[in-house]
């Protein structure tokens, strides 16, 4: 392998990948404007539907309740206590719940002041429809108001007895959190962040590895390049090195995407979940090996594209092969996607797409095992190997590269 | 200058080339004679260091192409037929540089080298423009210029009229003859009787991988006692 031939090869790749519209809208453009537009929709649309099921919560008396008498009960005593809800009055409850003009409908049995005078316990019968998210809400809402009401009255009861409410209270918790600062104050990041970077990475070389072997079988330019001066190796290399870079890059515009997202509203970064971003103070060693580590997946799933690119006879055959990596790399993301760096194990380190996910957890994490750091960057460097060799093993096999 | 001997190519149990052999002189255009499948284009992909031959020998300006395969690329220019297999999204001027430096060229030499191509193909109009926004033709005299960038002696051609309108077909048998001139050796494979008779020097007749003859075309005409070379081809494809 000559270094010289393998930058040539790289050189020229990288200028045909950059002119090339469909590799730049969909590995660089693509994600710097859809990112921050699901984003900022999503979160959008999620505070607008949390604001909707808990706001102006409209709610109705069964025709058998519908008395001056009980109206005033339900409106003082239980409705007051929440301000979103609101007490309508239709004509028909049960249609009215029916058509979602109310959300619940309550009906409190007659005789409730003369149980609740005698402390009898009074029954309070709701009626809403528990296939609409609105109507379940609304359900456990104005039960939440029904117990605030049962509570005041005990304590009314408790305290004509003349004991203090204390007595409801045998036991008080205290909670007492340890974690530092930035710990547990980064949830959706070590959520999403170890997930997204170790997913694209994986996936962002496609692009590029499919157009770069199997695309040019297809153009029948391989053949003519096959005939130069340089041997195998450098040529693989030149495209290796390619590939490696759009994988990078295509995370770098997906990160850039974030950065734009959270620059245009903070609270696009957490999906509207109402979490916060807390502050980082991650040792520079450990961010460097968790690059690194970084690095050597993309190098790893490189060599698999390349490998993969080579031996399919044509550009659509790479495209199904590849779609199908994605989806590898996509179950290690998703199975870990709710690990806690707490929940981290050491054979997660060894493993690949695992070991980048569980050392961007445990940077996010704050609590730094270097051992583990070292051991997924030894694992991954000996993936970058083994995945190079397959690759340069099918860039030489004649039955594979002249298959067609 | 080619020096082929007993040049086998075996894929699993199928015997694509069975032990060819034949020489080419230096100025002299070798052509290979055979149906679709007859292994033209395995011998070919076999001196351009492509595959490997399963046994034998094939020796290119002094270079083993298995012992020094590197060497013996530099020495060959090949151009296949089809597709003319440039680079779409890089203009006519860049293709043919990428194979100057591929192919050891330094960056003066390429730009002298491409201003002499361009004028010798009358592509001057065009060397900046990227090859998917050219014609047919032009693309074919870039593909040309592409192939003999570093100057090679050897020039390998597999089928290169394959699949082109006779205009087409007539500037590929112009550049060869061209190459000719200019004292390169060659090897052209092809299936069409009349385009080997109107170029070559000397044919190789290839049936299922066996080359069954291997002459001068008068020669072979007066040994056969037949003028018509088709006539010739049916009857050595056929008997053996």
């Amino acid at each position: 392998m000559k270094l010289k031939h393998a930058m040539i090869v790289f050189k020229k790749e990288v200028k045909d990948l950059i002119r090339d519209r469909r590799t730049v809208i969909t590995s660089i453009l693509l994600p710097m404007i859809l990112i921050p537009a699901i984003n900022i929709i999503m979160g959008g649309s999620v505070q607008n539907f949390e604001k909707t099921i808990n706001e102006n919560v409209s709610v109705a008396l069964s025709q058998a309740s519908d008395t001056d008498e009980i109206k005033k009960f339900v409106q003082e005593k239980i409705l007051s206590k929440n301000p979103n809800l609101v007490l309508k009055e239709p004509d028909d409850p049960q249609k009215a719940l029916e058509n979602e003009e109310i959300r619940c409908i309550i009906d409190v049995e007659s005789g409730y002041r003369e149980k609740l005078e005698a402390g009898v316990p009074i029954k309070i019968t709701l009626l809403y429809d528990e296939s609409k998210t609105k109507s379940s809400t609304a359900a456990e809402i104005v039960t939440q108001a029904v117990n605030d009401f049962g509570s005041d009255i005990i304590r009314e009861r408790i305290a004509a007895l003349g004991l203090s409410t204390d007595i409801l209270q045998p036991v008080a918790i205290e909670k007492s959190n340890v974690a530092k600062e930035n710990q547990g104050s980064n949830m959706v990041l070590q959520m999403m962040l170890p997930l997204l970077i170790s997913m694209l990475v994986s996936v962002g070389g496609i692009p590029a590895a499919t157009d770069l072997v199997a695309g040019e079988k297809e153009r029948n330019t391989f053949e003519p390049l096959l005939t130069t001066m340089p041997d195998r190796s450098s040529l693989l290399i030149g495209k290796y090195m390619a590939v490696t870079l759009f994988s990078f890059v295509s995370v770098a515009a997906i990160l850039a995407g974030f950065a734009i997202g959270y620059a245009i509203d903070p609270n696009s970064m957490t999906m509207g979940l109402d979490q916060q971003v807390g502050g980082f103070a991650i040792e520079p060693l450990a961010i460097v090996l968790a690059i690194l580590i970084t690095i050597t997946l993309g190098m790893t799933f490189s060599g698999i594209q390349i490998a993969l690119s080579t031996f399919a006879k044509s550009y659509k055959e790479a495209q199904t092969y590849l779609s199908f990596l994605m989806l590898a790399a996509m179950i290690p993301g998703y199975a870990t996607m709710f690990l806690q760096p707490s929940d981290l194990s050491t054979v997660m380190f060894v493993l690949p797409v695992m070991n980048t996910i569980s050392a961007f957890k445990m940077l996010l994490g704050g609590n730094i095992i270097y051992s583990d750091l070292i051991l997924a960057l030894g694992t991954s460097i000996v993936f970058v190997i083994l995945t190079l060799w397959l690759a340069s093993s099918l860039f030489k096999k004649e039955k594979v590269l002249f298959r067609s | 200058m080619i020096e082929v001997r007993e040049l086998e190519k075996k894929f699993g149990d199928f015997t694509a080339v069975d032990k060819i052999s034949f020489e080419v002189s230096k100025g002299e255009i070798f052509g290979l004679l055979g149906e679709n499948g007859a292994g033209k284009t395995t011998t070919l992909r076999m001196l351009s260091t492509m595959m490997k031959p399963t046994s034998g020998h094939a020796v290119l300006n002094g270079y083993d192409t298995q012992t020094e395969p590197e060497k013996v690329r530099t020495h060959i220019g090949i151009l296949f037929g089809g597709e003319t297999g440039l680079y779409d999204r890089l203009t006519v001027a860049e293709n043919i540089s990428y194979f100057g430096e591929l192919n050891g060229m330094s960056k003066d030499a390429i730009k002298d080298r491409l201003r002499q191509l361009a004028q010798a193909f009358g592509m001057e109009d065009f060397m900046d423009k990227r090859a998917s926004k050219l014609s047919k033709g032009m693309k074919q005299k870039a593909a040309f210029a592409r192939s003999i960038v570093h100057d090679p002696e050897i020039m390998l051609f597999d089928e290169p009229t394959s699949g082109l309108d006779v205009t087409a077909a007539r500037d590929v048998h112009e550049f060869i003859l061209r190459c000719k001139e200019k004292g390169k050796t060659i090897v052209f494979s092809s299936h069409s009787m009349s385009e080997v008779e109107k170029l070559c020097d000397r044919i190789g007749i290839i049936h299922k991988g066996r080359l069954v003859e291997c002459g001068g075309i008068e020669e072979l005409k007066e040994k056969y006692g037949n003028d018509n070379l088709e006539e010739i081809f049916i009857r050595l494809a056929g008997a053996k």
